[in-house]
């Protein structure tokens, strides 16, 4: 291993993926609306959404009005959108797709907890796995190092933080070895995090990040990613798509967070960008026709978007089949084209090349999709 | 509703019991003592550098508590081995009672089904860092930790977050210290293995059916012969034949769970295993046969021999040592105390004072010890686990958690949290009397000796000072990570 490996995981490039991931089944044809398909107005007669509404996107799909802060970044070519995606759970039960989609399969652990695990470039720093919330998702279980947090204030070293870390640097100063450049590389990123205030913090080219949980989380990560402190992987949550019931009030809101937290970051984060990543994700979609309490119920596919560094954005991935009922899945759900497996090894690939893909997703045959250049 | 067995006996013992207010009450009603607290003055080791006692006491444990050096300085560390070597006979009531209040480690395999999974988890976690932290038979805890590692089984695969608390109980802590054979037998009729490893999906049942090798590779890679032991695709391939037809059962009303041969799933013809025959319709003593042959495989000796010693000795561990305690693995027929015992009596093992890091879980509970903290193992202290990136039976992989001190550099910043939490108290369920200790061990000057287990350098001194901490301050020191 590389002796100053441990704090900067990735040296100074700042490589890090971020994780977005909508809990409750987020609905890909809400959100990237078939437009020209007909059979879609057909399947959802009160709560599609109405094509002079939307924003073109392509020949078949616009943008729900809702996600409009991405539109600027999916014509700029930063922003890929895999239609039809999702994973094999056949349950539509959230527990075990959820479950299913964030171990990557039938392994033990998460697949970002085992792809930091056993990417070439080492286990990486005490930083390089960060999750904002509560709770460590399932997706990082395994991790070599998992840190849950809500504000800079929970890396303090407690109150006499200043005294403490000049009493660790003279303590590990005759230290020589591994643990001598562990503990001073340690310091290093303890004082820079330190350093940093959420509240007094001015983001680039203007961004405003939304001041709920989502923008929030994603301005920490932003202000952690700028300070190189060896941070690699984030993940970050947004529930509340399970929206079996009058989907319009629940899902718009969430969209409109979703798309102005994004976009925000990845202004904020502007040059940089090119050595980030942005995936975001849900368990399943919902069923192609609406239900009697303006809703959907579980179904199958989704959309997944990603954004960032070489993405080859711009374009809507998927070979779209239509929504006539021959073409779906019963019991009428759109059926999963695109492997989540297949959309995050490209992006993963592009982090650590030399990945061994067979224990970050086990017993999987996978075909990568091309969404880089 | 279907009435379980365990609540029918919830409900019995909750009339038994409606006279007492609380659980707690309940436990103090039966007169079950706490954990092991600060109990007088103790003595501390105060030469220049780490002595024999400190060094043995370190390995075989996961550290020294207050009073810990005086008991073994007294008997002397051979008589330390030898009953930490015999763990029956140490009387472990304390910490077993703080154990039995998580109520999943007792409940039998078929039970298990009717717990939440986080609750297992939880539970099963509880229980090994209280062990580690308050039990007394430490070689034991110690064992059991290097068996959960080398038996590598992720809670989080499967059925496993239900049957991994069985395989803890029934398979690494009944034979932790017994014969490796049997452990090794036993935990491959481990349901939460033949759920890990894939053996519960391998079968013969037909001329096309190709059994499933998962396990068999691993068998052979990973819990005998080791990667380079010499054994080929062959081996392995024969190997799955012989272990057709063991599976789990998966019915959800009857027996989940539960181990069974299926006959009309197993390969019955010759097999060819390592050099050894092994004749045809043998049926469900084939797997007899193999973990006969692979315990007795001289590559099986050494491998084990060499995890032994890159545990207890150094991380690269010499091979003179290696060789004594592979032959008395063979000698003793794979009898794991006698083969500790030959460890423990290398002159490499005696001279290898600070030679290891602690990985995360010692750092831990070699602390809590340390500082005889009053200690409940909840979620406030799993999150410094998890933040250095060593939860137990969350490895990912059938390999474990490494050993090497190079893999676990980037936990610095979260043990140097862990001590100023701890310092303040700030972990809750966790706390320690500071006065007292200070007290006990005879002011602050002792108090750091007993933490490093001889007396500080001017400047270790110089920074407890700086750090406006005090003694607390050495448990992020350089010395205090290393054993």
């Amino acid at each position: 291993m590389n002796d100053t490996a441990y704090i900067h995981g990735n040296g100074d490039a700042t490589n890090a993926l971020v994780v977005i991931f909508l809990r409750g089944g987020a609905d890909g044809l809400n959100m990237v609306v078939p437009v020209e398909d007909d059979a879609y107005y057909t399947a959802r007669p009160l709560v599609g959404v109405s094509k002079n509404e939307t924003v073109p996107l392509d020949g078949m799909f616009a943008l729900n009005p809702h996600l409009t802060p991405l539109v600027n970044l999916y014509r700029s070519g930063d922003l890929a959108i895999v239609h039809c995606a999702g994973s094999e759970d056949q349950t539509r039960s959230h527990f075990e797709a959820q479950d299913s989609m964030e171990h990557g399969g039938s392994g033990g652990g998460g697949w970002l907890g085992r792809y930091l695990r056993y990417r070439p470039n080492g286990p990486g720093g005490p930083l390089a796995a960060v999750a904002i919330g509560s709770a460590a998702p399932e997706a990082l279980r395994g991790a070599p190092a998992t840190v849950v947090m809500n504000s800079f204030e929970d890396f303090a070293l407690g109150e006499r933080a200043p005294a403490a870390m000049s009493a660790l640097e003279k303590l590990y100063e005759p230290e020589s070895g591994a643990l001598g450049v562990a503990a001073r590389s340690t310091l290093a990123a303890l004082d820079k995090i330190t350093q940093l205030n959420a509240s007094s913090y001015a983001p680039n080219n203007g961004a405003r990040y939304p001041q709920s949980q989502l923008g929030n989380g994603l301005q920490h990560i932003a202000q952690l990613l700028k300070a190189k402190v060896g941070l690699e992987a984030a993940c970050l949550d947004l529930g509340g798509w399970d929206s079996h019931f009058a989907s319009a009030t629940l899902i718009n809101p969430l969209m409109k967070d979703l798309a102005e937290s994004v976009a925000a970051f990845c202004a904020d984060m502007n040059g940089a960008m090119q050595n980030t990543n942005v995936v975001v994700m849900t368990e399943f979609g919902r069923r192609v026709y609406e239900n009697a309490s303006l809703g959907t119920d579980h179904g199958r596919a989704s959309a997944m978007f990603v954004l960032g560094g070489g993405v080859r954005g711009g374009k809507v991935y998927c070979d779209w089949k239509g929504l006539a009922m021959d073409k779906l899945e019963a019991p009428g759900d759109l059926p999963v084209q695109n492997n989540y497996r297949d959309v995050l090894a490209p992006v993963l690939s592009r982090h650590s090349g030399m990945t061994d893909f067979a224990r970050v997703f086990p017993n999987y045959a996978m075909t990568p999709m091309a969404l880089y250049a | 509703m279907r009435i379980t067995r365990r609540k029918f006996m919830q409900a019995a013992g909750a009339l038994s019991a409606a006279t007492l207010a609380g659980c707690d009450q309940t436990i103090r009603f039966l007169g079950v003592p706490q954990a092991p607290g600060l109990n007088g003055p103790f003595s501390v080791s105060t030469g220049a550098s780490v002595d024999q006692v400190t060094h043995v006491m370190r390995r075989v444990s996961f550290g020294a508590r207050p009073g810990d050096y005086a008991r073994v300085a007294a008997m002397g560390v051979d008589a330390y081995i030898e009953e930490q070597l015999n763990p029956d006979a140490i009387d472990d009531y304390a910490c077993e009672s703080l154990v039995r209040r998580n109520e999943t480690i007792a409940a039998p395999l078929g039970e298990l089904f009717e717990y939440k999974q986080d609750i297992l988890l939880r539970e099963l976690t509880r229980a090994t860092l209280q062990r580690a932290v308050y039990s007394k038979r430490q070689l034991y805890e110690v064992m059991v930790e290097f068996w959960t590692d080398h038996f590598n089984i992720a809670q989080s695969k499967g059925d496993c977050a239900w049957l991994k608390t069985a395989d803890d109980r029934d398979v690494i802590r009944k034979h932790a210290l017994g014969n490796f054979g049997e452990l090794l037998r036993a935990s491959a009729l481990s349901p939460a293995m033949l759920w890990y490893l894939d053996g519960r999906a391998n079968r013969k049942s037909n001329a096309e059916e190709i059994p499933n090798e998962n396990y068999a590779r691993e068998l052979l890679e990973l819990h005998t012969l080791g990667v380079h032991g010499g054994y080929t695709q062959r081996d392995v391939m024969e190997v799955a034949r012989c272990l057709t037809g063991w599976t789990v059962r998966s019915e959800q009303l009857f027996f989940k769970g539960r181990l069974e041969f299926r006959k009309d799933w197993h390969d019955d013809g010759e097999k060819r295993v390592l050099g050894q025959t092994i004749p045809a319709g043998g049926g469900e003593t084939d797997i007899d046969r193999v973990i006969e042959i692979v315990t007795a495989h001289p590559a099986t000796a050494q491998y084990l021999a060499w995890k032994l010693c890159r545990r207890f000795i150094t991380d690269d561990p010499p091979k003179a040592a290696i060789n004594a305690v592979a032959t008395a693995f063979s000698t003793s027929n794979g009898d794991i105390k006698s083969t500790l015992r030959t460890l423990f009596a290398t002159r490499e093992f005696r001279t290898a004072t600070d030679a290891k890091f602690k990985r995360p879980l010692r750092y831990v509970a070699s602390a809590l010890r340390a500082t005889a903290a009053d200690c409940d193992p909840n979620d406030a202290l799993y999150q410094y686990l998890l933040r250095m990136g060593h939860t137990p039976f969350q490895y990912p992989t059938p390999d474990g958690y490494p050993e090497e001190a190079e893999h676990w550099m980037g936990s610095m910043l979260w043990r140097w949290h862990f001590t100023a939490a701890l310092a303040k108290n700030r972990i809750e369920g966790t706390h320690v009397d500071w006065k007292n200790l200070g007290k006990q061990a005879g002011g602050e000057q002792m108090l750091v000796a007993h933490l490093l287990g001889r007396n500080a350098t001017d400047l270790e001194t110089d920074c407890c000072t700086q750090s406006g901490a005090g003694p607390v301050f050495m448990l992020s020191s350089p010395a205090f990570q290393r054993f």
